[in-house]
């Protein structure tokens, strides 16, 4: 193996097993121990990663709270390391993780909370679209709306938790103590978390309303996404659904090959 | 080499320049102070939508702006993350940069990143590693990139190259420029006990296309006392003699003033911007 790719392996190995004595011996030690300087690139590396969680992850960290959260992310950071020179990429896997997490099953809404925080997150950085052109779409003919298709605004995402985790993540957004009692038995929680010009917005959808944009962002034509969405609350209006979410722009284009 | 002339990057002014983070996005645009130019971090806008691109889009109608990079890990012995690369282009198509920046380091390896600015060990193997990634990207990108000496805070047993022949070495065999960043350089001589001044002035004028200054913290701990490139305060004094001393000798470059932990209102970090502008200033009333 080449040297300079031995030594790049062999630093990252000694950083996030955290043990800077297998790496010191090939670092000068003139002035300062060379694992005083390693702790350095280690004490970096570990606070940037967890401060780029804390960053996406607000909440999760409110409700498990600081030294819990801490000790979770450098867990996170080796289990489910960076794969990206980009930071706002890193903590995708965190609901996951922490839906494994023996420490935290006292708080069986975590994961999905965490899971809302990170499509928030993507909602913020996600590319913009033009709106569907309704005028294109009323020209679409009889025999082509068969293979009618919509596809969702970049900026979108859906989270369903059987929990009430809207009400959860709003009551720990501010620093403000949480105000009412939640009651965990208060139902599904089916949302959209989407961009409105610039601004972020957490909506709560119908479960059908849910299966209809769920089936869409899955690639499914309309007719498929509506027997999905009747399937699912047979009361679902959908004409008045789709009608809402093309004026909101939450469906931003279509397509009939 | 690169096998075409590399197109530099919309003119800039030999002027300061301040970084634009988030919470100024609003009174930048408010009270347009009086700065040369603006630079971002490139990665920030990777997402090509929402409020950061809104902002940046508008900030640039307004002012030149330089696109630095944190993320390319040029250093590094795994490939080139072309995805990264075409973010990229797709952003110095979009905002037309006047420069482009990344580091002299590395911060990924077999895929993973720690998202830090790693050191490399300054020997002919690392060079000639160095020199390929660097003109790889510039072809890439169809022009030519800026690298900037990080802080660091180790020196490898294996180095027998000084860090200052190093990047002077890359700039020659790429055709890169240097962004050469004169807090670094007093962090890195502080921690490894070398001496800035030789450093700074064994940097050919020709190559140098944009300085950086920014304030370091100064660790004390029971083995002894380094000095950490945090970004955090004012520039310290001790670097401005050195900053005088680089222009004394290159002329004046755009620079940067890089405030961006613990960031002050606008007003306060225009003003150490205003202090660069002074120093380029009070040497061309001197030279006049």
């Amino acid at each position: 193996m080449p040297a300079l790719r031995e030594l790049q392996q062999a630093l990252a190995d000694a950083i996030f097993t955290r043990e800077p004595a297998r790496f010191a011996a090939r670092v000068r030690s003139t002035g300062l121990p060379g694992a005083a300087r390693l702790q350095v690139y280690q004490n970096n590396v570990f606070i940037s990663l967890a401060q780029a969680l804390a960053d996406v992850y607000p909440v999760v960290e409110r409700l498990v709270g600081e030294e819990f959260f801490h000790q979770s992310a450098r867990a996170f950071i080796r289990r489910c390391p960076s794969r990206s020179g980009n930071l706002h990429d890193f903590g995708r896997e965190l609901a996951m993780f922490l839906r494994g997490l023996p420490d935290a099953r006292h708080l069986p809404y975590l994961g999905d909370v965490a899971a809302l925080e990170w499509a928030y997150h993507e909602v913020f950085h996600a590319a913009d679209a033009a709106p569907l052109d309704v005028e294109r779409l009323a020209q679409v003919s009889e025999d082509a709306q068969d293979r009618l298709r919509f596809r969702l605004h970049p900026a979108t995402r859906l989270v369903a938790s059987g929990f009430p985790v809207l009400a959860i993540w709003e009551a720990n957004l501010g620093d403000e103590p949480p105000g009412a009692q939640i009651d965990l038995d208060a139902g599904a929680d089916y949302l959209l978390v989407a961009r409105r010009d610039l601004d972020r917005v957490v909506q709560r959808l119908t479960q059908g309303e849910f299966a209809l944009l769920a089936e869409i962002a899955g690639g499914a034509t309309l007719a498929r996404a509506c027997d999905r969405a009747t399937a699912a609350d047979p009361a679902t209006d959908i004409e008045a659904a789709v009608r809402r979410f093309v004026a909101d722009r939450t469906i931003a284009g279509f397509h009939h090959f | 080499m690169a096998s075409r002339p590399l197109e530099v990057g919309a003119s800039i002014p030999a002027r300061a320049g301040i970084g634009l983070r988030a919470p100024h996005y609003r009174d930048v645009l408010d009270l347009l102070p009086r700065v040369g130019w603006l630079e971002v971090h490139s990665e920030n806008y990777f997402g090509a939508g929402g409020r950061p691109l809104y902002y940046l889009e508008r900030v640039r109608a307004q002012y030149p702006i330089s696109l630095h990079g944190v993320g390319l890990s040029l250093g590094s012995t795994d490939a080139l993350d072309l995805l990264h690369l075409s973010k990229l282009k797709e952003l110095i198509d979009r905002i037309e940069p006047c420069f482009v920046s990344d580091h002299l380091a590395w911060s990924s390896v077999n895929g993973r990143y720690l998202n830090d600015l790693l050191p490399l060990p300054y020997t002919e193997e690392a060079l000639a590693h160095f020199g390929r990634r660097v003109e790889q990207v510039q072809e890439f990108l169809g022009r030519k990139i800026l690298v900037e000496n990080p802080s660091s805070y180790l020196q490898y047993c294996e180095s027998s190259i000084p860090e200052w022949e190093f990047l002077r070495a890359v700039a020659e065999i790429t055709g890169c420029g240097i962004l050469l960043d004169v807090n670094n350089v007093y962090v890195s001589a502080a921690n490894h006990g070398f001496d800035a001044r030789r450093y700074v002035d064994s940097i050919p004028a020709r190559f140098v296309a944009e300085i950086h200054l920014a304030g370091f913290t100064r660790n004390v701990t029971n083995s002894g006392e380094i000095l950490i490139d945090t970004h955090s305060k004012p520039v310290a004094e001790e670097v401005w003699p050195l900053y005088a001393r680089v222009l004394d000798r290159i002329g004046e470059v755009p620079t940067l003033v890089e405030w961006d932990t613990d960031l002050p209102p606008l007003t306060r970090l225009v003003a150490e911007a205003h202090r660069a502008d002074s120093v380029m200033e009070y040497r061309r009333a001197r030279a006049a």
